[in-house]
């Protein structure tokens, strides 16, 4: 069944439609918002409220806005909503565990990698952040990201550069152009 | 050398130039050491930020049950009832009317113009010899011209009055025309 029967549905009160819906985007955006907050849980819990928001408000959902940048916008919001009201912890639990084919020096400097891009991406600012979340790791057009955070396609693009430009400095430390 | 592109990169990098721009890059890239080392940067970086992967997620059944315990007893319906935002005919075909209403009113304008010009230059006769009902014409011109005014100012006001009374309504269920702050 495509989303937009799924949103009829679920916009008459189905719930068992509304759970298809929840289960076909969920991993997209728990994964958001895992990269938003740098947290599992805090990610699961602010996934769980935006898809409540979600519910709340399916009756507004415009048929010709795309479902997936409606769904980000919201979880985006709900994502800032949780790191206002809750600050994210270092995630240990979700650092890969040692893995039998690599030794385990290896999987020490993986974590440490790890935390170094999880740090870098928490430094940033939320509105760069966001930007780059959803360009890196959701894979957004800009034109997406445009819609999703409801700002103009330029500036996506200088969001974007500026959030590359802070982690290149704080990861790679390569020096910036003129 | 060409002058450095390193503005395209980003875009390019995400798949975002136009084919066009996209060839000058390409081209650009093949004799330009500066712009392809730029580009190994963003790539670099791109790599680094993917090599970091995912957490362990609830399986997607047990999230859905989980924001299912969550979600209000009220359906979406319930919730916002008729709480769409404005449908586009709302605007598009009393706007469409107003337009039409306004067209017909100058075509009448015009009209009632050339018709006292003919009749104060006293031209009837020579324009149309056999023709003598131009005073009729004018008054039946005036009269199209006050019932289409008050077309035109009825239509604005209903208009007006819907358009006045779906904002206050929006307000008081803190709804927003348009996008919205969810």
């Amino acid at each position: 069944m495509h989303d937009r029967d799924l949103i009829a549905c679920a916009q008459q009160g189905d719930r068992q439609a509304f759970s298809e819906l929840v289960m076909r985007h969920q991993n997209s955006i728990i994964s958001m918002l895992y990269h938003m907050c740098g947290d599992a849980r805090l990610a699961e819990d602010a996934a769980q409220e935006a898809f409540v928001r979600v519910w709340q408000n399916l009756q507004r959902y415009q048929d010709q806005h795309a479902f997936r940048s409606w769904l980000y916008r919201i979880a985006a919001n709900a994502a800032l909503d949780s790191l206002r009201r809750e600050r994210p912890a270092v995630d240990l639990d979700s650092l890969p565990i040692s893995d039998p084919d690599t030794g385990p020096e290896q999987t020490a400097e993986a974590n440490q990698r790890a935390l170094q891009v999880r740090q870098a991406i928490a430094h940033l600012s939320p509105p760069l952040r966001m930007v780059l979340v959803l360009r890196e790791y959701q894979e957004l057009a800009y034109q997406e990201i445009a819609e999703a955070l409801d700002i103009p396609v330029g500036t996506v693009m200088s969001r974007l550069n500026s959030a590359r430009s802070q982690l290149r400095q704080e990861l790679l430390s390569l020096p910036e152009e003129a | 050398m060409s002058q450095h592109i390193l503005e395209w990169l980003p875009a390019y990098h995400d798949g975002e130039l136009s084919a066009g721009r996209r060839q000058q890059v390409e081209k650009h890239l093949l004799t330009c050491p500066d712009c392809s080392a730029e580009l190994q940067a963003i790539e670099d970086l791109s790599a680094l930020l993917k090599a970091e992967h995912s957490p362990r997620l609830t399986s997607p059944e047990r999230f859905a049950a989980q924001v299912q315990l969550r979600l209000p007893h009220s359906s979406p319906q319930e919730i916002h009832p008729g709480g769409k935002v404005l449908p586009r005919w709302v605007l598009g075909a009393p706007l469409a009317l107003l337009i039409g209403w306004a067209f017909l009113q100058a075509a009448l304008i015009v009209t009632a113009i050339i018709l006292n010009a003919v009749q104060v230059f006293g031209l009837q006769n020579q324009l149309w010899p056999n023709w003598v009902g131009a005073e009729s014409l004018i008054e039946a011109v005036g009269s199209l011209f006050a019932l289409n005014l008050g077309l035109l100012v009825l239509t604005a006001g209903l208009w007006s009055v819907w358009l006045a009374f779906w904002w206050v309504w929006n307000r008081s269920q803190n709804l927003e025309i348009g996008t919205d702050r969810i």
